[in-house]
Protein backbone atom coordinates (compact mmCIF):
# COMPACT_ATOMS: atom_id res chain seq x y z
CA UNK A 1 0.00 0.00 0.00
CA UNK A 2 1.22 3.49 -0.88
CA UNK A 3 2.04 5.73 2.18
CA UNK A 4 0.39 9.36 2.01
CA UNK A 5 2.23 12.45 3.12
CA UNK A 6 0.59 14.20 5.69
CA UNK A 7 0.40 17.32 8.21
CA UNK A 8 -0.59 16.99 11.77
CA UNK A 9 -0.40 19.82 14.42
CA UNK A 10 -0.32 18.21 18.10
CA UNK A 11 -0.88 20.44 20.90
CA UNK A 12 0.96 23.15 19.25
CA UNK A 13 3.95 20.97 17.33
CA UNK A 14 3.62 20.13 13.79
CA UNK A 15 4.31 16.72 12.53
CA UNK A 16 4.92 15.60 9.25
CA UNK A 17 4.24 11.72 8.82
CA UNK A 18 4.07 9.35 6.11
CA UNK A 19 1.20 7.18 6.88
CA UNK A 20 -1.12 4.23 5.24
CA UNK A 21 -4.14 5.67 4.12
CA UNK A 22 -6.25 3.19 6.14
CA UNK A 23 -4.77 3.99 9.41
CA UNK A 24 -7.00 5.95 12.02
CA UNK A 25 -6.14 8.91 13.98
CA UNK A 26 -5.93 7.46 17.45
CA UNK A 27 -3.49 4.59 16.25
CA UNK A 28 -0.73 7.65 14.87
CA UNK A 29 -1.37 10.05 17.63
CA UNK A 30 -0.21 6.37 19.70
CA UNK A 31 2.02 5.25 17.48
CA UNK A 32 3.48 7.23 15.33
CA UNK A 33 3.92 10.43 17.04
CA UNK A 34 4.23 8.40 20.32
CA UNK A 35 1.46 10.05 23.33
CA UNK A 36 0.17 7.19 24.87
CA UNK A 37 -2.26 9.39 26.91
CA UNK A 38 -5.03 8.90 24.37
CA UNK A 39 -6.62 5.23 24.83
CA UNK A 40 -7.94 2.99 22.70
CA UNK A 41 -11.55 1.82 24.55
CA UNK A 42 -14.14 0.26 22.53
CA UNK A 43 -12.70 1.31 18.47
CA UNK A 44 -16.62 2.12 17.91
CA UNK A 45 -16.72 5.75 19.42
CA UNK A 46 -18.72 4.43 22.63
CA UNK A 47 -16.56 4.60 25.36
CA UNK A 48 -15.00 7.98 24.58
CA UNK A 49 -11.55 6.95 25.94
CA UNK A 50 -10.11 8.07 22.81
CA UNK A 51 -11.77 11.63 22.58
CA UNK A 52 -9.25 14.61 21.50
CA UNK A 53 -10.06 18.25 20.28
CA UNK A 54 -9.65 18.34 16.85
CA UNK A 55 -9.89 21.96 15.15
CA UNK A 56 -11.51 23.36 18.19
CA UNK A 57 -14.07 20.51 19.08
CA UNK A 58 -13.94 16.92 20.66
CA UNK A 59 -14.04 13.72 18.59
CA UNK A 60 -13.67 10.09 19.06
CA UNK A 61 -10.20 9.62 17.58
CA UNK A 62 -10.93 5.73 16.48
CA UNK A 63 -13.68 7.07 14.26
CA UNK A 64 -11.32 9.26 12.36
CA UNK A 65 -9.53 8.33 9.38
CA UNK A 66 -6.06 9.82 9.50
CA UNK A 67 -6.36 11.20 5.90
CA UNK A 68 -9.46 13.12 7.09
CA UNK A 69 -7.71 15.17 9.78
CA UNK A 70 -4.70 16.05 7.59
CA UNK A 71 -3.58 19.95 7.86
CA UNK A 72 -5.49 19.68 11.54
CA UNK A 73 -4.84 21.17 14.75
CA UNK A 74 -5.38 18.24 17.71
CA UNK A 75 -5.21 19.09 21.19
CA UNK A 76 -4.30 15.59 23.22
CA UNK A 77 -3.94 15.32 27.27
CA UNK A 78 -0.52 15.48 26.98
CA UNK A 79 -1.01 19.42 25.71
CA UNK A 80 -3.36 19.78 28.36
CA UNK A 81 -0.42 21.13 31.00
CA UNK A 82 1.17 24.30 30.41
CA UNK A 83 5.37 24.54 31.00
CA UNK A 84 5.23 21.56 33.87
CA UNK A 85 2.05 23.24 35.63
CA UNK A 86 -1.17 21.24 35.44
CA UNK A 87 -4.24 22.41 33.87
CA UNK A 88 -7.17 23.59 36.68
CA UNK A 89 -9.03 20.99 35.46
CA UNK A 90 -6.20 18.15 36.06
CA UNK A 91 -5.76 19.70 39.06
CA UNK A 92 -9.51 19.96 40.25
CA UNK A 93 -9.48 16.53 39.47
CA UNK A 94 -6.64 15.15 41.26
CA UNK A 95 -7.93 17.50 44.33
CA UNK A 96 -11.05 15.79 43.52
CA UNK A 97 -10.76 12.31 43.56
CA UNK A 98 -12.36 11.73 40.24
CA UNK A 99 -9.67 9.57 39.02
CA UNK A 100 -9.49 5.94 40.16
CA UNK A 101 -8.21 3.47 37.29
CA UNK A 102 -7.62 6.73 35.40
CA UNK A 103 -8.69 5.19 31.79
CA UNK A 104 -11.53 7.25 31.25
CA UNK A 105 -9.66 10.46 32.45
CA UNK A 106 -8.33 11.77 29.49
CA UNK A 107 -11.45 11.55 27.78
CA UNK A 108 -13.21 13.22 30.56
CA UNK A 109 -10.66 16.09 31.09
CA UNK A 110 -11.04 16.70 27.11
CA UNK A 111 -14.94 17.01 27.10
CA UNK A 112 -14.60 19.19 30.09
CA UNK A 113 -11.94 21.63 28.24
CA UNK A 114 -14.20 21.62 25.34
CA UNK A 115 -17.40 22.48 27.50
CA UNK A 116 -15.26 25.32 29.63
CA UNK A 117 -13.83 26.74 26.47
CA UNK A 118 -17.26 27.26 24.76
CA UNK A 119 -18.91 28.07 28.65
CA UNK A 120 -16.97 29.41 31.66
CA UNK A 121 -20.30 28.88 33.38
CA UNK A 122 -21.94 25.71 32.64
CA UNK A 123 -25.27 24.44 34.69
CA UNK A 124 -25.08 20.46 36.37
CA UNK A 125 -27.22 19.53 33.14
CA UNK A 126 -24.57 20.55 30.97
CA UNK A 127 -22.04 18.95 32.70
CA UNK A 128 -23.32 15.61 32.70
CA UNK A 129 -24.25 16.16 28.91
CA UNK A 130 -20.57 17.17 28.07
CA UNK A 131 -18.89 13.83 30.01
CA UNK A 132 -22.15 11.88 28.81
CA UNK A 133 -20.09 10.84 25.64
CA UNK A 134 -16.98 8.72 28.12
CA UNK A 135 -17.47 6.09 30.29
CA UNK A 136 -16.17 5.64 33.51
CA UNK A 137 -16.66 2.38 35.95
CA UNK A 138 -14.63 3.42 39.18
CA UNK A 139 -16.08 6.67 39.88
CA UNK A 140 -19.62 6.73 39.38
CA UNK A 141 -19.42 10.03 37.99
CA UNK A 142 -20.11 12.22 40.81
CA UNK A 143 -16.69 13.05 41.82
CA UNK A 144 -16.02 13.77 38.17
CA UNK A 145 -18.76 16.35 37.97
CA UNK A 146 -17.83 17.97 40.96
CA UNK A 147 -14.23 18.37 40.01
CA UNK A 148 -15.25 20.26 36.26
CA UNK A 149 -17.59 22.55 39.19
CA UNK A 150 -14.00 22.99 40.87
CA UNK A 151 -12.59 23.76 37.70
CA UNK A 152 -15.42 26.10 35.87
CA UNK A 153 -15.30 28.34 39.26
CA UNK A 154 -11.22 28.87 39.39
CA UNK A 155 -11.33 29.26 35.56
CA UNK A 156 -13.83 32.06 35.80
CA UNK A 157 -12.02 33.70 38.74
CA UNK A 158 -8.77 33.83 36.98
CA UNK A 159 -10.43 35.35 34.21
CA UNK A 160 -11.89 38.02 36.29
CA UNK B 1 -23.59 -15.60 13.10
CA UNK B 2 -24.57 -13.29 15.65
CA UNK B 3 -23.36 -9.84 13.06
CA UNK B 4 -21.75 -7.97 15.93
CA UNK B 5 -19.35 -10.81 16.46
CA UNK B 6 -17.67 -9.75 13.14
CA UNK B 7 -15.23 -7.57 14.66
CA UNK B 8 -12.18 -6.64 12.91
CA UNK B 9 -9.25 -4.11 14.26
CA UNK B 10 -7.87 -2.94 10.92
CA UNK B 11 -9.75 -1.52 8.44
CA UNK B 12 -8.04 -2.20 5.49
CA UNK B 13 -9.19 0.12 2.60
CA UNK B 14 -6.37 0.92 0.14
CA UNK B 15 -7.41 4.01 -1.59
CA UNK B 16 -8.89 7.45 0.06
CA UNK B 17 -9.61 10.47 -1.77
CA UNK B 18 -10.09 13.84 -0.91
CA UNK B 19 -11.93 15.21 -4.40
CA UNK B 20 -12.64 19.43 -4.29
CA UNK B 21 -15.85 19.31 -5.88
CA UNK B 22 -19.42 17.25 -5.94
CA UNK B 23 -18.27 16.54 -10.05
CA UNK B 24 -15.09 14.89 -8.93
CA UNK B 25 -16.71 13.30 -6.40
CA UNK B 26 -18.70 11.50 -8.74
CA UNK B 27 -15.93 10.79 -11.44
CA UNK B 28 -14.01 8.91 -8.87
CA UNK B 29 -16.93 6.86 -7.97
CA UNK B 30 -17.64 5.93 -11.44
CA UNK B 31 -13.99 5.21 -12.34
CA UNK B 32 -14.14 2.60 -9.39
CA UNK B 33 -17.62 1.08 -10.76
CA UNK B 34 -19.18 0.61 -7.16
CA UNK B 35 -16.09 -0.46 -5.16
CA UNK B 36 -15.47 2.97 -3.94
CA UNK B 37 -17.50 4.87 -1.15
CA UNK B 38 -18.34 8.14 0.40
CA UNK B 39 -17.52 9.38 3.60
CA UNK B 40 -18.22 12.36 5.07
CA UNK B 41 -18.59 12.19 9.32
CA UNK B 42 -17.40 7.93 9.32
CA UNK B 43 -19.20 7.35 12.96
CA UNK B 44 -21.76 4.43 11.07
CA UNK B 45 -19.68 3.68 7.91
CA UNK B 46 -15.95 2.96 9.71
CA UNK B 47 -18.32 1.00 12.37
CA UNK B 48 -20.13 -1.11 9.42
CA UNK B 49 -16.43 -1.70 7.83
CA UNK B 50 -15.36 -3.17 10.94
CA UNK B 51 -17.89 -5.26 11.77
CA UNK B 52 -17.66 -6.28 7.73
CA UNK B 53 -21.52 -4.82 6.96
CA UNK B 54 -19.40 -3.42 4.18
CA UNK B 55 -16.51 -4.24 2.17
CA UNK B 56 -14.75 -1.94 0.16
CA UNK B 57 -11.22 -0.96 -1.15
CA UNK B 58 -11.50 2.69 -1.66
CA UNK B 59 -13.07 5.56 0.10
CA UNK B 60 -14.20 9.33 -1.17
CA UNK B 61 -14.37 11.81 1.36
CA UNK B 62 -16.61 14.92 0.69
CA UNK B 63 -15.29 17.00 3.63
CA UNK B 64 -13.26 19.16 1.79
CA UNK B 65 -15.99 20.22 -0.91
CA UNK B 66 -16.43 23.67 0.55
CA UNK B 67 -20.24 24.70 0.65
CA UNK B 68 -21.24 21.79 1.89
CA UNK B 69 -21.10 22.44 5.65
CA UNK B 70 -24.12 25.37 5.86
CA UNK B 71 -27.56 25.61 7.03
CA UNK B 72 -29.25 28.31 4.85
CA UNK B 73 -32.46 29.76 4.68
CA UNK B 74 -33.58 29.93 1.41
CA UNK B 75 -37.14 31.46 0.11
CA UNK B 76 -38.58 29.66 3.07
CA UNK B 77 -36.65 26.60 2.90
CA UNK B 78 -34.08 25.53 5.28
CA UNK B 79 -31.58 23.69 3.72
CA UNK B 80 -29.19 21.76 5.24
CA UNK B 81 -26.00 20.68 3.35
CA UNK B 82 -24.13 17.27 3.31
CA UNK B 83 -21.37 18.51 6.06
CA UNK B 84 -23.77 20.01 8.48
CA UNK B 85 -23.31 18.18 11.92
CA UNK B 86 -25.65 16.96 14.31
CA UNK B 87 -23.91 19.60 17.01
CA UNK B 88 -24.25 22.97 14.39
CA UNK B 89 -28.09 21.71 13.78
CA UNK B 90 -28.26 21.87 17.67
CA UNK B 91 -26.54 25.21 17.87
CA UNK B 92 -28.26 26.59 15.11
CA UNK B 93 -30.43 29.91 16.03
CA UNK B 94 -32.86 28.89 12.80
CA UNK B 95 -33.22 25.20 13.43
CA UNK B 96 -34.35 26.66 16.94
CA UNK B 97 -36.41 29.01 15.79
CA UNK B 98 -38.68 27.12 12.91
CA UNK B 99 -37.77 23.67 13.33
CA UNK B 100 -37.61 22.87 16.94
CA UNK B 101 -38.30 19.12 16.54
CA UNK B 102 -35.14 18.45 14.16
CA UNK B 103 -33.10 20.17 17.03
CA UNK B 104 -34.86 18.35 19.84
CA UNK B 105 -34.32 14.85 17.83
CA UNK B 106 -30.26 15.42 16.63
CA UNK B 107 -29.55 16.54 19.75
CA UNK B 108 -30.28 12.83 21.26
CA UNK B 109 -28.13 11.51 19.23
CA UNK B 110 -25.20 9.46 20.39
CA UNK B 111 -23.06 11.50 22.27
CA UNK B 112 -21.34 15.25 22.11
CA UNK B 113 -18.36 13.07 20.35
CA UNK B 114 -20.44 11.83 17.66
CA UNK B 115 -22.32 14.82 17.24
CA UNK B 116 -19.16 16.90 16.68
CA UNK B 117 -18.53 14.39 14.07
CA UNK B 118 -22.05 12.58 12.52
CA UNK B 119 -23.48 14.36 10.19
CA UNK B 120 -27.34 14.66 9.52
CA UNK B 121 -27.61 13.95 5.86
CA UNK B 122 -25.32 10.48 6.64
CA UNK B 123 -27.76 9.83 9.24
CA UNK B 124 -30.54 9.96 6.79
CA UNK B 125 -28.76 8.18 3.72
CA UNK B 126 -27.56 4.95 6.56
CA UNK B 127 -31.05 4.33 6.37
CA UNK B 128 -32.17 3.51 10.07
CA UNK B 129 -35.92 2.99 10.50
CA UNK B 130 -35.41 4.89 13.96
CA UNK B 131 -32.71 7.46 13.34
CA UNK B 132 -32.49 10.66 15.33
CA UNK B 133 -32.72 12.72 12.42
CA UNK B 134 -34.65 11.07 10.38
CA UNK B 135 -37.53 10.83 12.27
CA UNK B 136 -37.75 14.91 12.66
CA UNK B 137 -37.02 15.49 9.02
CA UNK B 138 -39.94 13.06 8.18
CA UNK B 139 -42.47 15.06 10.23
CA UNK B 140 -40.81 18.71 8.72
CA UNK B 141 -41.60 17.05 4.89
CA UNK B 142 -38.16 16.84 3.58
CA UNK B 143 -36.32 16.34 0.36
CA UNK B 144 -33.55 15.02 -0.47
CA UNK B 145 -30.67 16.39 -3.27
CA UNK B 146 -29.33 13.62 -4.76
CA UNK B 147 -26.28 14.51 -7.23
CA UNK B 148 -26.03 12.10 -9.78
CA UNK B 149 -23.37 11.62 -13.23
CA UNK B 150 -26.62 12.27 -15.21
CA UNK B 151 -28.78 15.00 -13.25
CA UNK B 152 -29.39 16.23 -9.87
CA UNK B 153 -32.57 14.92 -8.56
CA UNK B 154 -34.90 16.13 -5.91
CA UNK B 155 -36.40 13.13 -3.58
CA UNK B 156 -39.41 13.45 -1.08
CA UNK B 157 -38.11 11.68 2.14
CA UNK B 158 -41.55 9.48 1.85
CA UNK B 159 -40.01 7.90 -1.32
CA UNK B 160 -36.44 7.58 0.14
CA UNK B 161 -36.55 4.37 2.19
CA UNK B 162 -36.43 0.91 0.92
CA UNK B 163 -35.65 -0.74 3.77
CA UNK B 164 -33.53 -1.13 6.74
CA UNK B 165 -30.33 0.44 6.16
CA UNK B 166 -31.39 0.68 2.32
CA UNK B 167 -32.51 3.45 0.66
CA UNK B 168 -32.79 4.60 -3.15
CA UNK B 169 -29.44 6.10 -3.24
CA UNK B 170 -26.63 4.10 -3.70
CA UNK B 171 -23.36 5.94 -1.88
CA UNK B 172 -21.13 3.63 -4.20
CA UNK B 173 -22.44 5.94 -7.19
CA UNK B 174 -24.66 8.84 -5.71
CA UNK B 175 -24.32 11.84 -2.88
CA UNK B 176 -26.90 13.70 -1.42
CA UNK B 177 -25.76 16.96 -1.25
CA UNK B 178 -28.77 18.19 0.28
CA UNK B 179 -31.53 18.29 2.59
CA UNK B 180 -34.20 20.46 2.60
CA UNK B 181 -37.83 21.30 4.04
CA UNK B 182 -39.75 24.37 4.46
CA UNK B 183 -38.83 26.16 7.68
CA UNK B 184 -42.01 26.54 10.36
CA UNK B 185 -44.29 29.52 9.86
CA UNK B 186 -47.08 31.34 12.32
CA UNK B 187 -49.07 28.84 13.58
CA UNK B 188 -46.88 25.33 13.15
CA UNK B 189 -45.13 23.81 15.15
CA UNK B 190 -43.29 20.96 15.78
CA UNK B 191 -41.81 18.50 18.40
CA UNK B 192 -39.34 15.23 19.09
CA UNK B 193 -39.97 12.82 21.90
CA UNK B 194 -37.75 9.95 22.42
CA UNK B 195 -37.56 6.85 25.12
CA UNK B 196 -33.98 5.30 25.50
CA UNK B 197 -32.29 3.29 28.20
CA UNK B 198 -30.16 6.23 29.02
CA UNK B 199 -29.95 9.60 27.98
CA UNK B 200 -26.91 9.21 26.15
CA UNK B 201 -25.20 6.41 23.66
CA UNK B 202 -28.66 4.51 23.90
CA UNK B 203 -30.42 3.51 20.95
CA UNK B 204 -34.15 4.96 20.87
CA UNK B 205 -36.49 2.19 22.21
CA UNK B 206 -38.83 4.53 20.03
CA UNK B 207 -38.91 7.93 18.56
CA UNK B 208 -41.48 10.60 17.87
CA UNK B 209 -41.48 13.69 15.64
CA UNK B 210 -44.75 15.51 15.18
CA UNK B 211 -45.33 18.33 13.10
CA UNK B 212 -49.02 20.35 13.64
CA UNK B 213 -50.48 23.48 12.00
CA UNK B 214 -53.74 24.77 13.62
CA UNK B 215 -55.82 27.46 13.96
CA UNK B 216 -56.05 28.27 17.80
CA UNK B 217 -58.54 30.97 17.24
CA UNK B 218 -61.05 28.54 15.63
CA UNK B 219 -59.67 25.98 18.37
CA UNK B 220 -59.20 23.23 15.52
CA UNK B 221 -56.12 21.69 13.83
CA UNK B 222 -55.74 22.42 10.47
CA UNK B 223 -53.43 18.91 9.71
CA UNK B 224 -50.49 17.57 11.10
CA UNK B 225 -47.53 14.75 10.55
CA UNK B 226 -46.57 12.43 12.91
CA UNK B 227 -43.63 10.37 12.03
CA UNK B 228 -42.50 7.03 14.24
CA UNK B 229 -39.03 5.00 14.24
CA UNK B 230 -38.46 2.61 14.84
CA UNK B 231 -41.59 0.78 14.77
CA UNK B 232 -41.47 -0.62 10.70
CA UNK B 233 -38.49 -1.85 8.53
CA UNK B 234 -38.30 1.98 7.03
CA UNK B 235 -38.98 5.47 9.19
CA UNK B 236 -42.76 5.38 9.00
CA UNK B 237 -45.64 8.24 8.97
CA UNK B 238 -48.56 7.21 10.86
CA UNK B 239 -50.91 8.87 7.95
CA UNK B 240 -54.04 7.46 9.02
CA UNK B 241 -53.71 9.14 12.74
CA UNK B 242 -52.75 12.26 10.49
CA UNK B 243 -56.14 12.38 8.45
CA UNK B 244 -58.09 12.10 12.29
CA UNK B 245 -56.34 15.84 12.81
CA UNK B 246 -57.47 17.02 9.20
CA UNK B 247 -59.70 19.74 10.18
CA UNK B 248 -60.38 18.38 13.33
CA UNK B 249 -61.54 19.73 16.59
CA UNK B 250 -58.49 20.97 19.26
CA UNK B 251 -60.25 18.35 21.91
CA UNK B 252 -59.20 15.68 24.05
CA UNK B 253 -60.72 12.95 22.66
CA UNK B 254 -59.76 13.80 19.07
CA UNK B 255 -56.20 13.74 20.14
CA UNK B 256 -56.37 9.89 22.17
CA UNK B 257 -58.23 8.89 18.89
CA UNK B 258 -55.19 10.08 16.74
CA UNK B 259 -52.62 8.62 19.37
CA UNK B 260 -54.35 5.00 19.35
CA UNK B 261 -54.45 4.60 16.09
CA UNK B 262 -50.78 5.65 15.31
CA UNK B 263 -50.21 2.77 17.77
CA UNK B 264 -52.53 0.46 16.04
CA UNK B 265 -51.00 1.23 12.65
CA UNK B 266 -47.39 0.30 13.88
CA UNK B 267 -45.81 -2.70 13.96
CA UNK B 268 -42.57 -2.44 16.10
CA UNK B 269 -41.00 -5.77 16.69
CA UNK B 270 -40.00 -7.60 20.13
CA UNK B 271 -36.46 -6.95 20.52
CA UNK B 272 -33.94 -8.07 23.38
CA UNK B 273 -32.75 -4.05 22.73
CA UNK B 274 -35.54 -2.32 22.44
CA UNK B 275 -37.97 -4.03 24.85
CA UNK B 276 -41.49 -6.22 23.61
CA UNK B 277 -43.91 -5.67 21.04
CA UNK B 278 -46.67 -4.78 23.20
CA UNK B 279 -44.78 -2.49 25.64
CA UNK B 280 -43.54 -0.72 22.17
CA UNK B 281 -47.02 -0.19 20.53
CA UNK B 282 -48.70 1.22 23.87
CA UNK B 283 -45.89 3.27 24.39
CA UNK B 284 -46.46 4.80 20.74
CA UNK B 285 -49.83 6.17 21.37
CA UNK B 286 -48.53 7.38 24.66
CA UNK B 287 -45.68 9.74 23.35
CA UNK B 288 -48.21 10.73 20.61
CA UNK B 289 -50.23 11.78 22.67
CA UNK B 290 -47.63 13.73 24.75
CA UNK B 291 -45.78 14.98 21.33
CA UNK B 292 -49.23 16.44 20.65
CA UNK B 293 -49.77 17.92 23.64
CA UNK B 294 -46.49 19.52 23.65
CA UNK B 295 -46.56 20.94 20.23
CA UNK B 296 -50.16 22.48 21.46
CA UNK B 297 -48.66 24.20 24.26
CA UNK B 298 -45.87 25.26 22.40
CA UNK B 299 -48.44 27.25 20.11
CA UNK B 300 -49.93 29.00 22.67
CA UNK B 301 -46.93 30.40 24.23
Amino acid sequence: MAKEKIQLEVNGKKFNLKVNPDELLVDVIRNDIGLTGTKVGCREGECGACSVILNGKVIPSCLVPVMKADGGKILTIEGLEKEGELHPLQKAFVQKGAIQCGFCTPGMLLSAKNLLDQNANPTLEEIKIAISGVLCRCTGYQKIIEAIRTASEIIRNQRV
Amino acid sequence: MNPHLVWSKSLHWEKYFRPQTIHEALKILEQFDGKARIIAGGTDLLIQIRRKEIELKTLVDISRIPGLDEIKLENGLIKIGALVTHSQVVQSPLIHERALALCEGASQLGSPQIRNLGTVVGNVVNGQPGADTTIPLLALNAIVKVARKEKEQNIPLTEFFIDTGKTIVDSTREIVTEISFPALIEGETSVSLRLARRKALALPILTTSIFISADLGKRIFNYARIALGPVAAIPFRAKDAESILISAPIKEEVIKETAQKAAQKSNPRNSLLRGGEEYRKAMVAVLVERGIHKGLERLEI
